[in-house]
């Protein structure tokens, strides 16, 4: 037991440690970034590797595209690294960049600055030279012209699920427990070229298998994508049955020459059967556990593939087109424009659409041509992969466009790419597109107003420059002198406006209830009034006071104010008789007892009726 | 009963009209900041606008002429970006602003975003929702007031009822209509990119996930959800996924405020 309570205790201080401990001492620690170049010297036509090292954060803001005069640099692809040297942990982000020479010379690439939440940090400068001349430093020399049979991209690809044309796997078996494989279609390719790498771990079926850790693969000079999740598969194998864990994956070469990587590795840990303890050696328990071990102990594993060599060839120079912007594979490019009758003023947008398979990450926009009459913006990117490893797909780039003036074609767009299997550059054309735009006419009052910056961003002006003036046009920027207040809230989420509703409401409800009461006592006035003359009325009746005429009259006046309907035999009878005293008979004449007595009892009876 | 409506309009109109629409004094520090920008001192103006604006006097209600004049330093010191998200936060609270919409335009074009108006858009230039609110509930109440005067006290006309009913039900709706139209009701799940580079939009809420494309800097977007430091976007249908937070920028000064 306290050995037990021991354990626990030191895995939960583990736990918080590793939950708490690293993450406080990473981001406890100052934070530095770092540039490097993988070569800082380079032959015409190759590419080198940009390192930027983020160190002590965890993520920074960093520029998708470095701007250096005659060079081309893209982000490409980050990792991150966490060490822990003597109970000190520090983490490292490296983004990688591609670095490709437009001529030769000597340059600089500037400061990088890269946010992070330690603030805006910056990379020192660095020089780098592209000399002329074939073979670069670290070209190796192994005849790296161009292959005379490279594989077709369109028989390869497809190749992760066809398994039976996978090349010969490199088999690197450990015992017969384990092993690993790598096969990759291509084993000659170009610089910024995607190639589709599998790595296949085998683990023998019969015993259960621990995956620990990530797998490691990777060298100097290629840059190996994300791993998506790997796939698992049963296989048979000379007889016996393995578990297989496919990992897929691109990689490129930023280095020219010959590239050993070494091999794939998974750090893993297999079940292994374990030697009886005294006492459950014996025959009789073992048939009990029906032939099975129980025991078992772990070995840990590090399970291997062969190392992978590539032959890494130079871009040509030759034919190298000026839209060339780094793409390497097979595309194909289409154009359209969403809206071709933008309201005068309106901005337009031509999307254009590169698909097919290739480096789409690393790929530079279309460039626009008949240009004249339009000013347009760097576009913003889209990408739609096809597949897991967003080999294959479709990029899409929409660039906004504003007419100087009226204009009854888009731009037309070109697009350069330098395919494989033929080792040619390709340039691809749209043609422009109808699109009826004007610019904002003047001293109208279009519902969409673009100002008309001084320079066109495009040719770097700086957007301080591009607005100079605002303040100077009329109506376009002038100061207003009073300063009203409003609420960041709309009114019915005031309580202002809430209370004033309800206030309302309560005066309303208030207003009714009053009218209504008044209505009430109204009514009940008159219906004591009427109570009262009733008995008044029958209290005269029973008197001899009133002649037979008037004695009548009250009859009538009573079953009146009772609300006697005219068809009450009761009410007739008394009105016909008062109209035969009243007009027939004349004068005043004195009612009998006895037909005062039936009078009033003929009143009693209609009243208790009604009642 | 006349005495009574009397008496409950003018307390209506005094609550109502307090709470909408505040003229204020103008403060010392917004003239010399004016001054400061007139004169092309624009940094110093946009120092002092950001003073003023994160005073508490500015705090629940906020001058949209202070923002617009904000958004005229940060252009003239060439914040493009920052200068788009003061213009954004003057129309929020004034969408009849003319100068401030005309320079967002302006902005926005710069920056390469695509802004069409539409007809919520068009409306807001004409009419202030507050507007439409505030006396859409006017009407509406005296709509009510009427419907009960001449329904209990009154000469029952069916006529006057009839117009009673319809005055009440064109009020509210006018209300309705004009809190759904404002701009400011999404305002807390809103927010601006204003980071310098274009941002990246990944698909899943981890820097190693596939990219789905980049978010010009400048554009509006919508919040769908918060997970620490990424926050879940959306720039119109097409168009949603995750981005570090601090790429962007909420439309609201202070989430706090609502």
């Amino acid at each position: 037991m306290p050995c037990s309570r021991t354990l626990t205790l030191s895995l939960i201080a583990l736990f918080c440690f590793l939950g708490w401990g690293i993450p406080r001492a990473c981001a406890a620690g100052d934070v530095s970034v770092r540039a490097e170049l993988s070569r800082p010297e380079v032959s015409a036509g190759e590419m080198t590797e940009l390192q930027l090292k983020v160190t002590g954060a965890e993520v920074a803001d960093v520029p998708r595209e470095v701007a250096a005069e005659g060079l081309q640099i893209r982000l490409t692809g980050q990792s991150t690294q966490v060490q822990m040297v003597n109970f000190k942990v520090s983490s490292s982000v490296v983004y990688s960049y591609i670095v490709m020479p437009l001529r030769t010379g000597t340059f600089t690439i500037p400061s990088i600055p890269v946010r992070t939440t330690g603030g805006v940090l910056q990379t020192a400068p660095l020089s780098f030279a592209v000399v002329d001349g074939g073979g670069g430093q670290s070209a190796s020399g192994q005849g790296v012209g161009v292959p005379s049979a490279v594989p077709p991209v369109q028989q390869i690809m497809p190749g992760f699920s066809q398994r039976p044309a996978r090349p010969a796997p490199q088999r690197a078996e450990t015992g017969r427990l384990a092993f690993g494989e790598i096969s990759s279609p291509k084993k000659t390719l170009y610089l910024g070229e995607m190639v589709p790498v599998e790595i296949r771990y085998y683990f023998d079926a019969r015993y259960q298998v621990q995956v620990k850790g990530k797998l490691d693969f990777g060298s100097e000079g290629i840059l190996v994508e994300r791993f998506p999740d790997p796939k698992e598969s049963r296989e048979d194998r000379d007889g016996v049955t393995y578990n297989v864990l496919s990992f897929q994956t691109l990689l490129s070469a930023v280095k020219p020459g010959s590239i050993d990587i070494a091999p794939a590795k998974l750090d893993s840990q297999i079940q292994m059967p374990g030697a009886m303890p005294p006492g459950f050696d014996d025959p009789v328990f073992q048939q009990m556990l029906g032939g099975r071990n129980p025991f078992t102990q772990a070995r840990d594993l590090t399970v291997k593939t062969a190392p992978l060599h590539l032959d890494v060839l130079l871009l040509p120079k030759e034919g190298r087109p000026a839209s060339f912007a780094g793409a390497v594979g097979q595309f194909d490019m289409d154009a359209f424009v969403p809206n071709p009758k933008p309201a005068p003023g309106d901005p337009a947008v031509l999307t254009v659409k590169i698909g097919g398979k290739g480096n789409f990450r690393a790929m530079g926009a279309p460039v626009l041509t008949d240009t004249e009459g339009w000013r347009s913006y760097p576009p913003s990117d889209k990408f739609e992969g096809s597949d897991q490893l967003s080999y294959a797909g479709v990029k899409s780039f929409d660039f906004t466009l504003i007419a100087q003036q009226p204009m009854k074609s888009s731009p037309g767009s070109e697009f350069s790419y330098f395919d494989p299997v033929s080792a040619k550059y390709v340039t691809l054309n749209t043609k422009p597109l109808p699109l009826n735009a004007s610019p904002v006419p003047t001293g109208g009052t279009s519902p969409v107003v673009v100002a008309q910056p001084q320079t066109t961003p495009q040719q770097g002006a700086s957007p301080a420059h591009a607005t100079a003036g605002a303040l100077d046009k009329s109506g376009n920027g002038d100061l207003i002198s009073s300063v009203t207040l409003h609420s960041w809230k709309t009114p019915m989420q005031r309580a202002e406006f809430i209370i004033a509703s309800l206030a309302m409401l309560v005066a309303s409800a208030a207003l009714t209830g009053i009218f209504h009461v008044r209505n009430l006592q109204r009514q009940k006035g008159s219906a004591t009034a009427r109570r009262r003359r009733l008995a008044e009325l029958l209290a005269s009746l029973k008197t001899e006071a009133l002649d037979a005429t008037a004695s009548y009259d009250a009859a009538v006046e009573y079953l009146t104010l009772l609300h006697t309907a005219e068809t009450n035999p009761a009410l007739l009878e008394i009105t016909t008789r008062r109209d035969l005293l009243k007009y027939g008979v004349g004068g005043s004449v004195a009612l009998s007892g006895k037909e005062r007595e039936k009078l009033v009892d003929q009143l009693v009876q209609v009243t208790s009726d009604k009642a | 009963m006349i005495k009574k409506i009397r008496f409950f309009l003018p307390v209506l109109l005094i609550c109502l009209g307090v709470s909408v629409h505040l003229q204020a004094s103008i403060p010392e520090e917004a003239s010399v900041a004016n001054q400061s920008l007139a004169s092309g001192h624009y940094t110093e103006a946009l120092e002092a606008y950001k003073l003023l604006l994160a005073t508490p006097q500015f705090e629940k209600f906020s001058s949209p002429e202070l923002w617009y004049h904000r958004g005229l330093a940060e252009e003239k010191t060439g914040d493009l970006v920052a200068a788009s998200l003061s213009y954004r936060r003057a129309l929020l609270l004034d969408p009849t602003l003319p100068p401030a919409r005309t320079r967002l335009a302006a902005v926005l074009g710069t920056l390469g975003v695509p802004h069409a108006l539409d007809w919520h858009d068009q409306l807001l230039m004409r009419v202030h929702p507050d507007l439409l609110v505030l006396g859409g509930a006017i009407l509406g109440w005296v709509g009510i007031l009427a419907f009960v005067f001449l329904l209990l006290a009154g000469p029952r006309r069916p006529v006057l009822i009839g117009l009673a009913l319809a005055l009440f039900i064109l009020g509210h709706g006018l209300s309705i209509f004009g809190t759904l139209n404002d701009p400011r009701r999404q305002i807390a799940n809103q927010a601006v990119v204003t980071a310098k580079n274009a941002p990246t939009i990944h698909a899943t809420p981890a820097d190693s996930s596939a990219s789905d494309g980049t978010l010009a800097p400048g554009s509006l977007l919508t919040i769908l959800s918060r997970n620490g430091a990424w926050w879940k976007v959306s720039d119109g249908p097409a168009k949603t996924g995750w981005i570090l937070s601090n790429a962007v920028t909420p439309l609201l000064p202070s989430s706090d405020r609502l």
